[in-house]
């Protein structure tokens, strides 16, 4: 069981509880801890209230924790929409201003110990000061990140505005760290552990080669690394900022960024620019997803390479955009009409989220087919402090490019039938290779065709290029050795990985898979993977079990299978997925 | 008059025959094209003919230079990502009124907007010929040649060189499959403008609209190049949709997008770069962090 | 070939327009022959035929070029000074019909031949260079005698009773 921190700041109308928590992560990474903030909101575009969730650990952690041990509360509007979202543990702290009023019943009802600290009037005290400052210095005592690199990270992030808001903000951190301290009774974190390892903020180490970013951010990164020079964008939540980020960062490496006027566009320019030789990525959710598909399928068709960053989102239609779930693998893998096999891929957590980025520019680009890299809300908007990726990023290889024909007579055969499927490529600018690209049924020349050879040829073809292709080990992550097994994938992996943790300090040994391909279905490796498992539990964060039911269709899985899952908003958590584990830990003992 | 042409128009052709009825304006299209690619003396390996879904998107295969098929409507956002993405090449859209007007009409006003270098061809019958001639957004709402709309489409018909003009084109031109010399030009002339070109082609379907065999006799030659877009605007008051010419040509092409693309110059030391940006040693003050 | 330009026009000019004018023809025979078989019409052969005569002229034309060792201006395909759209012995595409015979083939190609025959005479009677009058004269004389040909052609097929409206397979939806 890993030891961390669970803290939540919430707050309304512009009190700047998402700077203060993101300014605690910041510094706790300056400190050597590892963590991860997610944030939630209220549907007002400005204003609304707002909660910073964090959870703060002296090991690697990349999912929120079962429960909170601390609450700083700025105020209390609308605090009933995060209740679901809090569930405080039993001895939390809650930190209240008694000059916002009495601590609502939501709040006050859960078991937790009140403490009130004027916040406002602390801040109001400070010329210039912020209640949000205060609150950050609060938290940070009470979460036991050192003062010094809190003070480190908030002189750096304020210092264009001028040396009084630095002094200001010093001084409110000063005054909520002694308000803290005092109303807790002297430096006595409730749940944090000891203090003696916390990296002085001022001494570099190689904690300061960590990663503190989000998912978004990383697949933008692992998508650049690997190649891509081409994006078309139209922003949708919550997959923006895979866009945004790239939009500052392709020109530094020579590429371009369009901003389309729709789905519809952004994917048929990537089209456009990967037919002309530059590796292309578009992101989108499932709205977005949605109307790319019939472009997919021509992508599949043509044999046109390029990469769709899904970031999923509660659905369907408009559903919950803010909120993560699992809920696109059916049409990511199904939702292309005929038959239209492509790769659909997903990172298992923020700190993979580049190497698979690079794993699906490389896939495509190899194997002339669009990939699909579901990530999500979860992984895409948590800042999350990684590792930064061990060995090199997969890059794309050079495509499969044909000779330049210097014999007029012979026509260049861009769909040419190989035995691995594969046809070498061609490129405008390449003298002799001219053809024409098609999603009609087409010849091995690309010259439309009702034929039955011409047709059931190349299906087969593009399913073979995909089959026999070998996908190396970066199919799953595999841990542990039980003969109980849970697969999972995406950002379910980080809860399923710490409750199989949990079970195993508890004496319950547990295999974990999780599967970074996801199609086509690595059947053998996974069976593989299974030998010797006397039952299986398939989690995901869904509805109806999507994972479960594609594996089921494709590969042989150990009997008993389950299947665990459940849809957002609320994120999976730990402790309910090591109920499961243990309840078919129960009922394989009963049957025995 | 210029310097040879060492291709002659009929080496950009492929030997791929057309599925088009005998009779199709789009044969006079394919025609102008290849004489406008031989005009200028571009190599085909650098040209590329993009299209949708309908008879006119049909052309790229019969050309020999780079083509691309696509889906129904999207011709101009694959046209714009290729010629964004590699804009030494000369990049030409094509297709019909249904395909760019209607399905595709979206991206019809936003590449006007876009103004990336790249010439919009448009064979215009005013029908759909491929689903077996249904009134196409370019119909008059009073033709009642379609079983789907026994009555006439019943809507106002769609105005390209107007809704081009007011959608910030730099290059509005119209033109006439039965004229290939002088479509040939106009072609030229779109291809060389440097922005989005858009040329509007009456092309007469035989099939489903055999009163277009009377284009030839209404059709004139109207239009003179104007610089101002408010007489473009004006002379299109006159206009029976029979002139023909260039209507606008916007003396220098709207800014386009800034290339902010930077000499390839060390890839590796970029991306390491833009790898330091995540690590926490950022966080301490090298200044250029901003929560 | 319009008079005014014409008028001063070189031996050379001509001859790029007279090339020009019959590798066009011949392109359009070719066209047409191609999109009958396309649509499975057996008048396919009979253009095919007319696109050989053709390209025989331009062979012609081009060994006079040769002969006199003449540079042909380099013109664009917009820069020709036909006398209308299309250069003169070019098949009219809008009169083509899938379902037409022999008799509809042969008068579109006599019209064409016809047209070329008009055009060579009106440059011999206005240019003032003889060069190009001898020439234009012998041309348009060749263009007689495949117009006289063709109309003998014509007579061995009569115009059949259906006309091309009379369609008996509707047309089919395709994409």
């Amino acid at each position: 069981m890993t030891p961390s921190f669970s803290l939540a700041l919430t707050g309304s109308g512009g009190a700047g509880v998402m700077t203060a928590g993101q300014l605690l992560l910041d510094a706790a990474a300056l400190a050597g801890r590892y963590g991860l903030m997610a944030r939630s909101f209220g549907p007002q575009i400005r204003g609304g209230e707002a909660a910073a969730l964090l959870r703060l650990a002296r090991r690697p952690v990349e999912c929120p924790d079962d429960d909170y041990d601390l609450l700083v509360a700025l105020d209390w509007g609308n605090i009933e929409r995060f209740a679901d979202e809090l569930p405080l543990a039993a001895g939390a702290v809650i930190i209240a201003d008694p000059g916002q009023g009495g601590v609502p019943e939501v709040i006050a009802t859960q078991a937790g110990r009140i403490h009130e600290i004027a916040i406002s009037q602390l801040a109001r005290d400070i010329p210039g000061g912020r209640p949000n400052m205060v609150a950050l210095g609060i938290a940070a005592a009470l979460a036991d990140v050192p003062g010094g690199a809190v003070e480190t990270r908030v002189r750096q992030a304020l210092a264009r505005h001028g040396d009084e808001s630095v002094a200001a903000a010093i001084a409110c951190l000063a005054a909520g760290r002694a308000a803290a301290l005092e109303v807790t009774g002297h430096g006595d974190p409730p749940s944090a552990a000891p203090s003696e390892d916390t990296v002085d903020a001022g001494a570099p180490g190689p904690h300061l080669d960590r990663w503190v970013l989000n998912g978004n951010e990383a697949t933008g990164f692992g998508a650049l690394a690997a190649g891509v020079r081409f994006c078309a964008a139209y922003p949708i939540t919550p997959a923006t900022e895979i866009l945004e980020w790239l939009a500052g960062r392709l020109p530094r490496v020579g590429g371009r960024l369009v901003q389309a006027e729709d789905e519809l566009a952004s994917i048929n320019m990537c089209i456009g620019a990967s037919f002309g030789g530059v590796p292309a990525l578009t992101a989108t959710a499932g709205p977005g997803l949605s109307l790319m598909i019939e472009s997919l399928g021509l992508a599949v068709a043509a044999e046109v390479p390029l990469v769709v960053a899904n970031v999923m989102r509660g659905g369907p239609s408009t559903g919950i955009p803010t909120k993560s779930e699992q809920t696109d693998l059916n049409i990511a893998v199904y939702g292309l009409h005929g038959e239209a096999p492509h790769v659909v891929v997903a990172p298992t957590g923020v700190g993979d989220c580049a190497p698979t980025a690079a794993w699906a520019v490389s896939l495509a680009e190899t194997l002339q087919t669009p990939v699909i890299l579901l990530s999500d809300q979860a992984l895409g908007q948590t800042r999350t402090i990684v590792d930064p990726p061990g060995g090199e990023l997969a890059r794309a290889g050079r495509r499969r490019y044909v000779a330049r024909h210097d014999d007029s007579t012979e026509t260049y055969r861009r769909y040419a039938m190989t035995a691995d499927g594969i046809s070498p490529m061609s490129c405008p600018g390449l003298p002799g290779g001219q053809y024409t690209a098609d999603g009609l049924t087409h010849t091995e020349h690309g010259i439309p065709s009702t034929r039955a050879e011409d047709h059931v040829g190349q299906l087969d073809k593009r399913r073979r290029k995909l089959e026999e292709y070998d996908y190396g080990p970066l199919w799953g992550d595999l841990h542990g050795a039980g003969d109980i097994a849970v697969i999972t994938w995406g950002s379910a992996t980080q809860p399923v990985r710490e409750a199989c943790q949990r079970a195993e300090a508890c004496g319950l040994a547990v295999r974990l898979v999780a599967l970074r391909l996801l199609s086509p279905v690595p059947a053998s490796e996974l069976e593989a993977a299974l030998g010797g498992v006397r039952a299986c539990l398939v989690v995901e964060h869904n509805h109806s079990g999507q994972l479960y039911r594609h594996l089921r269709a494709w590969t042989e899985l150990p009997h008993p299978t389950l299947a665990w899952h459940r849809p957002g908003p609320l994120p999976l958590r730990p402790g309910e997925i090591l109920g499961a584990l243990q309840g078919l830990h129960a009922q394989l003992e009963a049957a025995a | 008059m210029s310097a040879a042409a060492v291709l002659k128009p009929k080496d950009y052709k492929s030997a791929t025959r057309p599925v088009w009825c005998p009779g199709c304006g789009d044969f006079g299209v394919l025609n102008a094209l290849t004489k406008a690619l031989a005009g200028l003396g571009l190599a085909p390996e650098q040209v590329a003919v993009i299209s949708g879904i309908g008879c006119s998107s049909r052309l790229p295969a019969y050309t020999s230079v780079y083509g691309f098929h696509g889906v129904h409507g999207r011709a101009l956002p694959v046209a714009t990502g290729l010629a964004v993405a590699r804009p030494e090449l000369t990049v030409i859209a094509t297709g019909g009124d249904g395909d760019g007007f209607s399905i595709g009409g979206n991206h019809f006003l936003h590449a006007c907007r876009r103004n990336a270098n790249l010439t919009y061809l448009i064979m215009d019958n005013a029908v759909y010929g491929m689903t077996k001639g249904q009134a196409s957004p370019t119909s008059a709402p009073d033709w009642a040649g379609s079983k789907l709309t026994p009555n006439g489409p019943g809507i106002a018909a769609f105005r390209p060189l107007e809704i081009a003009l007011s959608a910030g084109a730099g290059f509005i031109a119209r033109g006439f499959s039965g004229d290939p010399n002088g479509l040939a030009r106009q072609l030229a002339e779109a291809i060389s403008y440097p922005g989005f070109a858009f040329l509007q082609v009456l092309s007469p379907c035989i099939t489903y609209r055999p009163e277009q065999m009377e284009y030839k006799a209404l059709v004139s030659a109207g239009f003179e190049p104007l610089a101002d877009r408010n007489e473009a605007f004006r002379r299109l008051l006159t206009d029976d949709g029979f002139t023909t010419g260039v209507l606008f040509r916007a003396p220098v092409a709207a800014p386009a997008p800034a290339d902010a693309r930077q000499a390839a110059g060390d890839e590796a030391a970029a991306l390491d770069a833009l790898a330091r940006e995540f690590t926490a040693a950022r966080l301490r003050g090298d200044g250029g962090y901003e929560p | 070939m319009s008079p005014e330009v014409h008028a001063g026009a070189s031996v050379a000019l001509f001859l790029a327009h007279a090339i020009t004018l019959e590798d066009e023809a011949a392109e359009r025979y070719d066209e047409l022959a191609d999109v009958m078989a396309v649509h499975h019409n057996e008048v396919e052969a009979l253009f095919r035929r007319m696109a050989g005569y053709s390209r025989l002229h331009r062979d012609e034309a081009q060994a006079r070029a040769a002969a006199e060792a003449l540079a042909l201006p380099p013109l664009r395909p917009w820069e020709f000074a036909w006398p209308a759209p299309e250069s003169p012995e070019s098949a009219a595409l809008e009169h083509t019909h899938y379902l037409m015979d022999a008799h509809q083939a042969l008068s579109l190609a006599l019209a064409a031949e016809r047209q070329a025959q008009a055009f060579y005479r009106q440059v011999a009677e206005t240019t003032a260079d003889s060069g190009v009058r001898a020439l234009a004269t012998e041309f348009a004389e060749e263009e007689a005698e495949h117009a006289r040909l063709l109309e003998a052609w014509l007579a061995q097929h009569p115009p059949s009773s259906a006309s091309p409206g009379d369609d008996l397979d509707p047309p089919v939806a395709i994409d």
